[in-house]
């Protein structure tokens, strides 16, 4: 009887922002006479940062510092139309209409700045909250100064609409499952490595170690970014080892019973997380990103469940990997036998975890 | 009976066996302490009661007469934030928010107890908390960024100290 280390390893691809489904989201922008900007969008901050990231969106569009903008997403009568945040698309597929809707405002912004100051608007750029001619910056005008001009001197409201659909996408073979519309875009990468002890007298397994890589794209705000990864990492250590799924919720026989039993992992339960962001950009995302939220809980299970096989020989096949279905697993098998740091159950199907010894390897699911 | 909420002495009038999270929520209208599991379970409902952390929902009102009670609008106010409340915001260990109340007013009284920067030690004060979102890494942070003293520059948040820049339009 005794506790044993191992590490497993996980990789998963996910198809970030369901963008094939027919599922808008719309942006309004209008800049206010002193040159503040305010945008109109529907999708909902959860804690995700989308207004952060949004907001930086339109201020780096644009061109004006990002204190400058006000993103009012609290009323989805006047706000144009978002589907929501869910399916990892608020970045993806909000923060796009986003950045169409602020390219029109920057396009009507230069025009304006180009009649006050007598110079064709494809010459001039914007930085910082000013429009300047390209390579003669002495040449400017403040983007307050357009903002009052478009209000004082030519009766007009700088304003942008921006709008993100892919259409929804119609089986054309349905042999091979070919759809009407280009591939999904936002397919993001990630892996997952697991460091677990599991102590074959109990059963319990303590995760030790998660490294985590993620593919998202662009990482607009790294701290979010670092955010949405942590956060996923104990949700999926609690799915591996100690949450229930209940995929057929609300139906009364899929839901946990009180909240004492449905084990949420907690700071005890925790880790040591190491977070690795990758930059693989999408072709259509705002500047090249992809979505974070949901694909961030995906990878630990599997990493989890290898990982524990590593350590004491035994694939458990049923999320969550309870105690009682290691120790079950454990007795459907011979006794362990070591060698130094090698454990062997099953000569036959045994692998070599560390050492030189004999692999046989049995794709075993 | 008498009550006192963040300084303010309230009359309650709830039946004496009511819940302290209920007389707060709903009979003071103060729902910064959050409803999660009224099971003991979560963390969500806590408060201060004369400067210890307990559980609201748990806590017959009547139990607390005469008590000093402190929720999170007690600890600072938006143009004065406490400590814990700067470092929460600094390292962005907030994400839903529902957890959000009860760890400060712990890690609050963690650090006014002595607390120490020590991550282990952080896990045994809140290991009651549960937090859906964040995966704790950085509410950890926060709470060893007060431990240690750090400051914190109010105008910036968590998000706004890395914004990428994103290039702008070419
Ligand atoms: S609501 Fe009181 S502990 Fe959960
Ligand atoms: S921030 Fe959502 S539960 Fe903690």
């Amino acid at each position: 009887m005794a506790v044993h280390k191992g590490r497993g390893f996980a990789a998963i691809e996910y198809p970030t922002g369901m963008n094939q489904n027919g599922d808008p989201s719309q942006a309004w922008i209008k800049v206010k006479p002193d040159g503040r900007i305010d945008v109109f969008a529907g999708t909902s901050d959860i804690g995700n940062g989308s207004k952060t990231i949004q907001s930086q969106i339109v201020a780096e569009t644009i061109g004006v510092p990002y204190e400058w903008i006000t993103y009012d997403n609290s009323n989805t009568d006047s706000s144009p139309v978002c589907t929501g945040t869910f399916a990892s698309r608020a970045t993806f597929v909000a923060g796009k209409a986003a950045e169409k809707a602020a390219l029109a405002v920057r396009a009507r912004i230069l025009e304006i700045a180009g009649k006050e100051l007598e110079i064709d608007p494809a010459d001039l750029e914007i930085v910082d909250g000013e429009v300047l001619a390209k390579g003669a910056p002495q040449k400017k005008i403040s983007v307050s100064d357009v903002a009052a001009a478009a209000t004082w001197t030519y009766g007009e409201l700088i304003t942008g609409t921006g709008a993100q659909l892919k259409p929804y996408a119609s089986i054309v073979e349905p042999e091979t499952g070919k759809v009407d519309l280009s591939p999904h875009s936002a397919i993001s990468y990630a892996s997952c490595a697991a460091e677990v002890e599991v102590d074959d007298e109990t059963g319990i397994i303590t995760v030790l170690r998660l490294w985590q890589c993620y593919d998202v794209g662009k990482s607009i705000n790294p701290t979010l970014v670092e955010g949405q990864i942590e956060g996923g990492a104990m949700q999926g250590l609690g799915l591996g080892i100690l949450e229930n799924c209940y995929p057929y919720y609300p139906s009364v026989e899929h839901r946990g019973g009180e909240f004492g039993s449905y084990l949420t992992p907690g700071m005890e339960d925790m880790p040591q997380i190491d977070t690795i962001i990758i930059e693989n950009p999408s072709a259509d995302g705002p500047y090249g990103a992809k979505g974070i939220g949901e694909m961030a809980n995906n990878a630990q299970p599997p990493a989890i469940a290898s990982a524990v096989f590593d350590a004491v020989g035994v694939w458990v096949t049923e999320l969550p990997i309870t105690p009682e279905r290691v120790l079950r697993a454990l007795e459907a098998n011979a006794e362990p036998r070591r060698i130094g740091k090698l454990v062997i159950f099953d000569e036959e199907l045994s692998i070599n975890t560390v050492g030189n010894g004999p692999v046989k390897l049995e794709v075993l699911v | 009976m008498n009550l006192s909420v963040n300084g303010v002495p309230h009359n309650i009038e709830s039946a004496p066996l009511t819940s302290l999270l209920d007389v707060l929520r709903e009979e003071l209208q103060i729902t910064s302490a959050k409803a999660g599991c009224e099971q003991g379970g979560c963390g969500a409902c806590t408060v201060l009661i004369d400067g210890e952390p307990q559980r609201s929902c748990l806590t017959p009102v009547v139990a607390v007469e005469g008590a000093e009670i402190t929720t999170v609008e007690g600890l600072g106010t938006p143009n004065d934030l406490a400590p814990v409340q700067q470092a929460f915001t600094h390292h962005y260990a907030a994400q839903c928010g529902f957890c959000t109340s009860g760890m400060m007013l712990a890690a609050h009284a963690y650090v006014e107890h002595g607390g120490t920067e020590d991550r282990e030690a952080i896990q045994d004060a809140l290991g009651g908390h549960v937090c859906r979102c964040t995966g704790y890494v950085k509410i950890i942070d926060a709470v060893a960024a007060v431990a240690r003293g750090d400051s914190f520059d109010a105008t910036l948040t968590a998000a706004g100290t890395r914004m990428t820049n994103l290039g702008g339009v070419a």
